[in-house]
């Protein structure tokens, strides 16, 4: 049972078609209007508002030749990396090393499927919504390890171990904080998450507080978006990368139209984390006077200033450090989290 | 963690004060001030051919060529070579060559940055400074120091 | 010590001091000295197929130097080193990487993440300054050069360094007015070069070109332009002349005042912002407290100097133990840390910068009130120096890295017969196997930034 109606069922509704043929050209059509606009987001986010938000901590103006505030350095920085020589080193594995920067980008979109961004627009809305997300965005990592174990690079394969070592240590935190909600909610479907937190938590003079999630448990948003920074590798646990150390980590040895696919992926992969917690812990696409979307839209947004002020304010930990807080910190934090919040929702419903 | 928030607050009150330390480089122009040792200017009708920028030169960036009775017939400069010391300008004694302020200069190939007297002599001033005029107070702390005359060969 | 011409064989001094070993084998590498048991006297700047000694006097410069492709070190081959041992790993980590700040290569040998072997490879930005120098006139054409030693905006400090060491080979007396304005410039480049350190260090730490590295350059930025305008360029100054220096302070002067009192009057301001972004986050002192830790007396040992010597806890500082310019009428601090480790240098540099300002501080209170007929920017100095035959000579300053000494031997022209160049960078970056093997590679780029090396001082 879904509460509104999915986005393909609207698609294939206004055009008229039924059955099957309704089914695959409604998600046919969905899927691609979804993809574009995670990637124009990414288009965004990857050549400009990065080097914006980065240059305005640290003083800077940044790319401001081409068109109105560089907005056109997009397009100039598109042409630039998809022209460049597409570089194979010798000794690569083939198959993988060109499979894996289609898995990362693409595992990152797939989990936008069951993500509720408002106004109906939802992919699809399984009872096991979460964990498909969850599973999805974890295929990431099989890509990163892709990457380092065929590029026949040492830099390349330490990034990839150092990637699984994180996705492992950090991806158990990020869920067992996430069933903390569910055991809130009592489901898995997103849809229905997201409408458990609109009920309303208490009024304040006519304001009303929704039952967001990061109100009810500021705790467990806390241990979820630092997860969650780990999960999508960025500092202060981008240590998968680790510039100064490993040149690049994982993407070390690719170029050219490759490099723009992981570059992708990685973006997305922070929208994909943001829009998980937006889901999870923000109301997904609740808010006052704007439609659902731009709020959604604000707060993975939100999400990604959050992941560059770190990048610009936070130093990276060492590997070492960096697990034992995700096995001796975040791990325990997170059961201990989810126990009391068993407990109290035993008790009081 | 009180660290990393206060980390996080600095950067924060830098972000969100919009100050910038950026200058637009071709738009505007930055300031050099009176001392900087830019591009060389060469003034031929000063010029004594005493040769004494050529041998004080540390790096052999200038070449001066004379016929058989010493008047100057060449003054050749590699401006990609030279390290701006201004030992040229510091040891000529009629302020033949001169640094101006201008360290605008481009070229295809390093054999392009091989000045001739005619391309030195054209060197525009940068802002309209002249060098010597801005650093004339101090000129005079070198001429006479040291011992005896100055060297005309 | 003095070897014979026709059989030029000393005896190692390695066992006495570790710091003899890279020292040795430079003096094997570029003059040709053979030392008895050396445990491993290889070439370290020249590559291994050269032929002959660049410096010893029977080196003909015109023969060329052929080595096939064959004979050269494949960069790869190390990928065997460990065959026997399965368990490591050979990386290369530079000449082109992001954190070796120049062109510096270091062969590691990894056993998972843990350094187990490391050995530096420099010599790719040998540039032959030594044997520049002994091409140049003592008057002027060496002045320009030592600013391109430690290219770092330690410009000034550089030149002192061989202002220091040929005014007392040809007995220079310089002008007191001239001094504390050498003094006031030197300070300034001390703080600029320990900005970049600072700036640096929080890079390698950091990850990325983040907030803390912009900030120190911009603070860096208003010392250039000070010195800009005190000296006529932004780095390679060579403002310093034999006896003096070359101009006097630029008009108008209460102009330039101003701008340093702005600045030092600043600068607390932003050390605070400093201490704030690095040395109190958790993060960075979990980072730094306890890595890389260098002992005093292997500090001693290898020769290290500077902000890594007194981060060790070693009281040694040429401007108060081998007084030179205006320090020993000033009234400053020498700043000792006895943490050992990479947090400690990062300190050591932070507070450094306070004493320079306070020494930046005294001096203009001098210079300002420096009565206007008694400022002598210049001794009086004979156009060519030519010191006696077979007069040696060494003089060290401290240098922005540590101490940066110069040799000089006379052979009764104006150029000198030989010049040696003992660059701290050059005995720091030795210590860089102790302080890293069985740590992480991360703590190893630490330590490397911590160590503030610049290549272009380490090959010279």
């Amino acid at each position: 049972m879904s509460l509104q109606a999915v986005l393909p069922d609207t698609i294939s509704g206004l055009l008229g078609l039924e059955g099957i043929l309704g089914d695959v050209v409604g998600g046919l059509v969905g899927a691609f209007l979804i993809a574009n606009i995670m990637l124009i987001m990414t288009a965004f986010a990857g050549p400009w508002a990065k080097r914006k938000i980065t240059a305005a901590f640290g003083d800077r103006i940044a790319v401001n030749r081409i068109g109105p505030f560089g907005l056109l350095t997009i397009v100039t920085d598109a042409v630039r990396l998809l022209s460049k020589e597409l570089i194979v080193p010798e000794g690569v594995d083939r198959p993988a090393w060109d499979l894996a920067p289609m898995v990362i980008p693409f595992s990152a979109l797939l989990g936008f499927a069951v993500i509720p961004m408002g106004n109906g627009i939802q992919l699809a809305d399984p009872e096991t919504g979460l964990a498909f997300a969850f599973a999805a965005a974890s295929i990431a990592s099989l890509g990163i390890v892709m990457t380092g174990y065929a590029s026949n690079n040492k830099f390349s394969l330490i990034g990839a171990l150092r990637a699984v070592a994180s996705n492992i240590a950090y991806e158990i935190p990020l869920v067992v904080t996430a069933a903390s909600v569910v055991i809130f909610a009592g489901s898995l479907r997103m849809s229905e998450i997201v409408a458990v937190q609109a009920e309303p938590l208490l009024s304040v003079a006519g304001v009303t507080i929704p039952t967001w999630f990061a109100f009810v448990n500021p705790f467990a948003f806390a241990l979820f978006i630092i997860a969650n920074l780990a999960e999508v590798g960025r500092n202060p646990f981008d240590i998968p990368e680790a510039p100064t150390e490993i040149v690049a980590g994982f993407q070390t040895e690719y170029s050219s139209v490759y490099f723009v696919l992981i570059y992708l992926g990685e973006f997305i992969h922070i929208f994909l984390g943001g829009a998980i917690a937006a889901t999870l812990f923000l109301g997904g696409p609740a808010g006052p006077v704007l439609p659902g979307f731009v709020w959604f839209t604000i707060k993975i947004w939100a999400f990604f200033l959050f992941t560059q002020w770190a990048r610009s304010a936070i130093p990276r930990l060492r590997v070492d450090q960096f697990l034992e807080i995700g096995w001796k910190g975040m791990l325990v934090l997170s059961f201990a989290n989810l126990v009391l919040t068993a407990i109290i929702v035993g008790v009081i419903v | 963690m009180i660290g990393i928030l206060k980390g996080m607050a600095v950067t924060l009150r830098h972000a969100l004060d919009g100050e910038t330390f950026t200058v637009e480089y071709p738009e505007t122009a930055p300031e050099v001030s009176p001392r900087f040792r830019g591009v060389h200017k060469f003034s031929q009708e000063r010029c004594i051919w005493c040769r004494q920028c050529e041998n004080v030169c540390p790096n052999d960036t200038i070449q001066i060529v004379q016929d058989d009775k010493r008047n100057g017939e060449q003054y050749n400069l590699h401006i990609g070579q030279c390290i701006y010391c201004r030992l040229c300008e510091e040891v000529c004694p009629v302020d033949a060559i001169l640094l101006t302020q201008n360290f605008e200069f481009t070229a295809d190939t390093k054999n392009d940055f091989v000045y001739n007297k005619e391309q030195l002599k054209n060197v525009p001033w940068y802002k309209d400074i002249d060098p010597l005029n801005s650093r004339n107070p101090d000129r005079n702390a070198w001429i006479g120091e040291g011992e005896g005359e100055v060297d005309y060969q | 010590m003095p070897t014979s011409k026709d059989n030029p064989v000393s005896q190692s001094a390695e066992p006495v001091f570790r710091t003899a070993d890279w020292h040795e084998r430079e003096a094997y590498d570029l003059v040709g000295i053979q030392y008895e048991d050396h445990p491993d006297l290889r070439r370290i700047l020249l590559p291994d197929t050269w032929q002959g000694h660049p410096l010893g006097l029977d080196y003909d410069q015109d023969r060329p130097q052929i080595a096939t492709l064959r004979e050269h070190a494949n960069p790869l081959e190390g990928d065997h080193r460990s065959a026997g041992d399965s368990n490591t790993m050979y990386i290369n980590i530079g000449p082109h990487h992001p954190a070796t700040h120049g062109v510096l290569h270091v062969e590691t040998v990894v056993d998972g993440e843990q350094v187990v072997d490391l050995d530096s490879d420099i010599g790719y930005l040998h540039r032959c300054e030594e044997q520049m120098c002994q091409q140049g006139t003592y008057r002027h054409q060496i002045m320009p050069y030592p600013d391109r030693w430690d290219y770092i905006s330690a410009g000034l400090l550089n030149e002192w360094a061989y202002a220091r060491t040929a005014e007392d080979l040809a007995d220079i007396e310089v002008p007191e007015y001239a001094q504390i304005i050498r003094t006031m410039g030197a300070e300034l480049c001390r703080i600029a070069s320990h900005m970049i350190a600072l700036g640096t260090f929080a890079l390698d730490v950091y990850g990325d070109f983040t907030a803390i590295f912009m900030y120190a350059m911009r603070d860096r930025e208003i010392v250039q332009n000070i010195l800009e305008d005190l000296t006529g360029q932004r780095m390679m100054f060579n403002y310093f002349r034999l006896g003096g220096v070359v101009w006097d302070l630029p008009e108008p002067r209460e102009e330039f005042f101003e701008k340093i009192r702005d600045f030092i009057d600043e600068l607390p301001q932003a050390l605070e912002e400093y201490h704030d972004m690095i040395t109190s986050n958790e993060i960075l002192q979990a980072r730094t407290v306890g890595t890389g830790v260098l002992p005093p007396e292997v500090a001693k040992s290898y020769g290290a100097t500077g902000p890594v010597a007194r981060g060790s806890g070693i009281d040694y500082d040429l401007r108060r133990d081998d007084s030179y310019g205006y320090y020993d009428e000033l009234d400053w601090d020498v700043v000792v840390e006895d943490g050992c480790d990479n947090f400690s240098r990062l300190l050591v540099r932070m507070r450094e910068v306070e004493e320079s300002a306070k020494i930046i501080q005294q001096c203009v209170d001098l210079l300002e009130d420096w009565p206007e007929d008694e400022r002598n920017i210049q001794a009086n100095v004979p156009r060519t120096l030519k010191p006696e035959e077979d007069t040696e000579i060494y003089r060290a300053v401290e240098g922005a890295k540590g101490e940066l000494g110069i040799y000089i031997r006379a052979d009764g022209t104006d150029k000198p017969a030989r010049f040696k160049i003992r660059s701290p960078c050059f005995s720091n970056l030795q210590t860089l196997p102790e302080m890293s093997e069985g740590e992480y590679i991360p703590d190893m780029i630490a330590s490397l930034g911590s160590l503030d090396i610049v290549l272009g001082e380490v090959d010279r």
